[in-house]
């Protein structure tokens, strides 16, 4: 068996192991007090230097939401009613009360997303892609926080260990094109799906999912 | 060799994110990468509201749910080329199949009704 085949299921066990693993489990009391059934996205803060990182993130993040089973406002038309209301500014929306974009959309829930990082590094031969994400569910009734949530997710080309001068001159493409167009959206996806979908820690399931109201063994 | 560790890397990710069961509650058809492509380069515009329609139109053939949303996403384009009717007509399918949505389509059916009202012109939206 060579180096790589080794790696690769070194990698793989790596993996299961982590599937199994119990991690600590949030307090849902607040959200079990208020079971939301809708959940309206507000604009995403950004803290990475990408302008663009906030409108790409919100193309991922509907999706996740109501195949938990909620019910989720049109992420797109919310951000352009909200904009012609003013309030396109997403740190003036975060640091809003709730209370107010209930009444406007009639949400259960508010999501505040902030993008703590959204890059590409560039280390000699290597190019490391990184989505860093916070998660936190209000209750547009009390303004109570029902849920938070953090995740990183990076994204490394594995390093060629035996290629000599070519497979060094083959790293540094590899990292030359994630440097130019690093595709972020299969990382914010895993994001998402690490920050809804696992037991103990994520949302549990809204009420077009069977298992709404059932699942306080998991949640 | 660095071919192989391209595909690879991609397939160890995969496996990463299917420790989390997860299965399609609805068809969003290309919704995501369309809303993507349009936030990338406004000139889509019609691309997206190309797929909001075949979302609707594949939950009709297949007697499925058309996903939360998406009747709404698809009204507020109409809404933006100033066919209002037809942004009446959605944001009142979008209440009908999801009562949550009954606040926020009021409003809109009642912006969307009042003919002074439309958003944009209609040389603005393509």
């Amino acid at each position: 068996m060579n180096l790589k085949s080794k790696f690769a299921l070194l990698s793989l066990v790596i993996l299961f192991a982590g599937c199994a693993s119990q991690p600590p489990r949030y307090d849902y009391s607040q959200f079990r007090t208020e079971a939301p059934r809708s959940i309206l996205v507000v604009p995403v803060i950004n803290k990475s230097i990408d302008v663009n990182a906030p409108d790409y993130f919100l193309a991922t993040i509907a999706t996740p939401l109501a195949e938990r089973g909620y019910y989720v406002f049109p992420v797109n038309m919310v951000k352009s009613v909200l904009a012609d209301d003013g309030l396109s500014d997403a740190n003036l929306v975060h640091a809003g009360d709730p209370h107010r974009l209930g009444e406007l959309f009639g949400t259960d829930a508010v999501m505040y997303i902030s993008i703590e990082r959204w890059d590409a590094k560039y280390v000699v031969l290597a190019t490391t892609v990184t989505v860093e994400l916070n998660y936190t569910l209000k209750s547009a009734h009390t303004g109570q926080v029902l849920w938070k949530n953090h995740q990183i997710v990076v994204y490394r080309p594995q390093q060629n260990s035996g290629g000599g001068i070519a497979g060094l001159v083959a790293n540094a493409i590899v990292a030359a094109i994630a440097k130019a167009a690093p595709n972020y959206m299969p990382l914010a996806r895993q994001a998402n799906s690490g920050a809804i979908n696992v037991k103990g820690m994520g949302l549990p399931a809204g009420p077009y999912d069977s298992l709404f109201g059932k699942d306080s063994a998991d949640y | 060799m660095s071919l192989g560790r391209l595909i690879l890397s991609p397939l160890i990710l995969l496996m990463a994110a299917g420790c989390v069961t997860q299965h399609q509650r609805y068809d969003w058809g290309s919704y995501d990468p369309s809303l993507y492509g349009y936030y990338k380069n406004p000139e889509k515009l019609g691309e997206l509201s190309a797929s909001l329609a075949a979302v609707i139109d594949a939950a009709s053939t297949n007697q499925a749910a058309v996903p939360p949303g998406i009747y709404a996403e698809y009204g507020y384009l109409q809404l933006q080329q100033g066919k209002n009717q037809a942004a009446v007509d959605l944001f009142k399918q979008e209440e009908s199949h999801w009562p949550e949505s009954k606040v926020i389509m009021d409003r809109m059916i009642k912006v969307a009704s009042t003919p002074v009202a439309a958003t944009s012109t209609p040389s603005a939206a393509r």
